[in-house]
């Protein structure tokens, strides 16, 4: 591979599932020229858990569409297990929960066939899935929890159990690198310790990277080894403790009251660290300031 | 019974046909309409069928033979099925207002109007009211079953087996698309082709259904069958046979009707599939009032 040598060469290790190099982006014909990324620099390594936290329009959706291969035009330079994204992708490499779902949920078909066809789509129509395929989609359903009701209409779950259904359609496929976009968004406090435990369980029975984007502190808490910080540029933590109000505030600029309003945050700090866009701009884009959690993020 | 005296009497070979034909398509388009109906596509079959008249408009004012017309009824069925995927993919974005519906309605009316226009245009060059070789609107509008010959019937078996060949073959990627666009695209399955295939099926089916059905009706059979089956059933492979049970039903009860009452064929098939559609959603209602047991499987919270 081209990028083998260059930095990381003492790593001895096989290409890192996920790294961006001095990366951004700017939507075509958006009304202001302002990028929704600029000059990202990460990397993930295997068995990484990396926490992406941000505003909404800080680019976080952006982010993982770029390292899904499904928005070029970018600059920089995106490698994912040492491959161009869109290879990746075309490989089944990455699992992918968007952030609304557009499954069709009045598909007449049970949370098995959903899960088996996204692990079996590849084989040929004259053959019948083979036994492993059909193992490894009873394994997801199973690493997720999903056993009891894997027989079920999928037009007939819950909030909760729909998402580890297309979980375990994400990781069916053979991913190895988990992308969820805000996983928390319509999910309960109970839900939440369900979640974590589910991505504990992935984490060590699969092995799998995982890299979750969100606004929602509680998804990053959810189990991340590592946090960034996005808004259109990145700022990295080495553990949510990283977190002060200070750093919160520079990334929220001023709209982390809605989301940590229990923390204490000193508005003036917010106002000086606000640097790269005022809230003006903020608004415009994603052109919703009401509560957060509920704001669709459009182009973010 | 007038049904067996037209059917094994002496005119039989008027009539077969254009049941025949009618089989032909109700079977393609029952297996289709499961995904018309999932995916919201009843809409774009609107659209395509009603392209369809700009085609028909067209071949009359050249006078094409019917073997002649029929290719390019299909062009323009294609076209305009192409297009709206085209516009569809085009228009993804939320923030581009011409979404796809606002193109199918456009190209619906244009292709009425175009149709409209040039068969006029022809019925002024023959010089006055005669049809000038044109058939009369209503069978263009409406179809007509003793307008179907051997060849059409023919064809119709033959884009049966198409589209049928074309489902079996794709159903695993067309099954993870359809279920899930954006995700199936991650995982690296051609969404968009498959989004195009179905378009594509759904432009041949809309064609094969032409003659029979005209244009109004053509989509019927694409989209009744389908909905009264997704009422019936929650198993994929138990909605496709009930649709195509439907279809076959409401064809053939239609078709008797039509015998019986000496009424418009097309529109015989129709009702009969409307009425089935009603009893369905009678049912559906009547089964959803009734009162559930709790649901017992574990982990059914949160």
């Amino acid at each position: 591979m081209r990028f083998r040598n260059r930095s990381y060469a003492h790593h001895r290790m096989p290409q890192p599932p996920l790294e961006f190099d001095s990366v951004s982006f700017a939507y075509p014909g958006a009304a202001h020229a302002a990028a929704a990324l600029s000059r990202i620099s990460l990397r993930v390594d295997e068995g990484e858990r990396l926490g992406v936290l941000g505003p909404n329009g800080g680019g976080k959706s952006t982010l993982l569409r770029i390292a899904l291969g499904l928005l070029p035009g970018y600059s920089g330079r995106v490698s994912v297990f040492g491959m161009a994204p869109d290879a990746a992708r075309k490989r089944g490499l990455i699992g992918y929960l968007p952030q609304r779902s557009e499954s069709e949920l009045a598909f007449p078909i049970s949370v098995r066939q959903a899960v088996l066809s996204a692990a079996s789509w590849r084989v040929p129509p004259w053959k019948p899935p083979p036994r492993d395929l059909r193992e490894r989609a009873d394994h997801a359903i199973d690493l997720v929890g999903a056993s009891a009701y894997a027989d079920r209409p999928v037009g007939s779950l819950s909030g909760g159990q729909l998402q580890r259904a297309l979980i375990a359609r994400a990781i069916a496929c053979g991913a190895r690198l988990l992308a969820l976009d805000e996983p928390m968004v319509g999910v309960d406090a109970g839900g939440q310790r369900i979640f974590a435990d589910m991505l504990a369980t992935l984490h060590a029975r699969l092995g799998l990277t995982i890299v979750i984007v969100s606004h929602d502190i509680r998804s990053i808490a959810a189990g991340c080894d590592r946090v960034a910080c996005l808004a259109r540029t990145l700022h990295f933590h080495d553990s949510p403790k990283g977190l002060t109000p200070q750093v919160l505030a520079e990334v929220f600029s001023h709209d982390m009251a809605g989301i940590f309003g229990e923390l204490h945050v000193d508005a003036h700090a917010a106002d000086a660290c606000s640097h790269d866009h005022g809230p003006g701009e903020h608004h415009h884009h994603h052109g919703d300031a009401g509560l957060p959690a509920a704001a669709p993020e459009r182009a973010g | 019974m007038k049904t067996a005296e037209y059917l094994f009497g002496p005119a039989g070979a008027l009539f077969w046909p254009g049941v025949i034909a009618a089989l032909a398509v109700a079977v393609q388009g029952a297996l289709l309409s499961v995904f018309v109906v999932l995916k919201r596509m009843a809409f774009i079959g609107q659209g395509v069928s009603h392209a369809a008249f700009g085609g028909v408009g067209l071949a009359v004012l050249l006078n094409l033979a019917p073997a002649a017309s029929f290719p390019l009824i299909a062009a323009f069925c294609i076209a305009a099925a192409w297009g709206i995927a085209w516009a569809g993919g085009a228009s993804r974005s939320r923030r581009d207002a011409e979404s796809s519906d606002t193109v199918i309605g456009v190209a619906l009316v244009a292709s009425m109007a175009l149709g409209a226009i040039l068969i006029a245009a022809r019925q002024h060059a023959a010089g006055g009211t005669g049809g000038g070789g044109a058939p009369p609107w209503e069978q263009i509008l409406f179809g007509s079953l003793l307008a179907v010959g051997r060849g059409d019937a023919l064809m119709a078996w033959a884009s049966a087996a198409l589209v049928a060949g074309a489902l079996a073959w794709f159903r695993r990627p067309l099954l993870l698309c359809a279920f899930d666009e954006p995700v199936a695209a991650s995982m690296g399955a051609p969404a968009r082709a498959m989004r195009v295939l179905l378009l594509t099926l759904l432009a041949i089916a809309v064609v094969s259904a032409m003659k029979l059905a005209g244009v109004v009706l053509a989509t019927a059979a694409l989209v009744l069958p389908g909905a009264i089956a997704l009422k019936l059933s929650q198993r994929l492979a138990t909605v496709l046979a009930l649709s195509v049970a439907c279809a076959v039903l409401g064809v053939l009860g239609g078709a008797a009707a039509s015998f019986e009452l000496d009424l418009p064929p097309g529109a015989c098939i129709v009702a009969a599939l409307t009425a089935l559609y009603l009893l369905a959603t009678a049912g559906r209602a009547i089964t959803d009032a009734a009162p559930r047991r709790p649901d017992p499987s574990p982990g059914a919270a949160p």
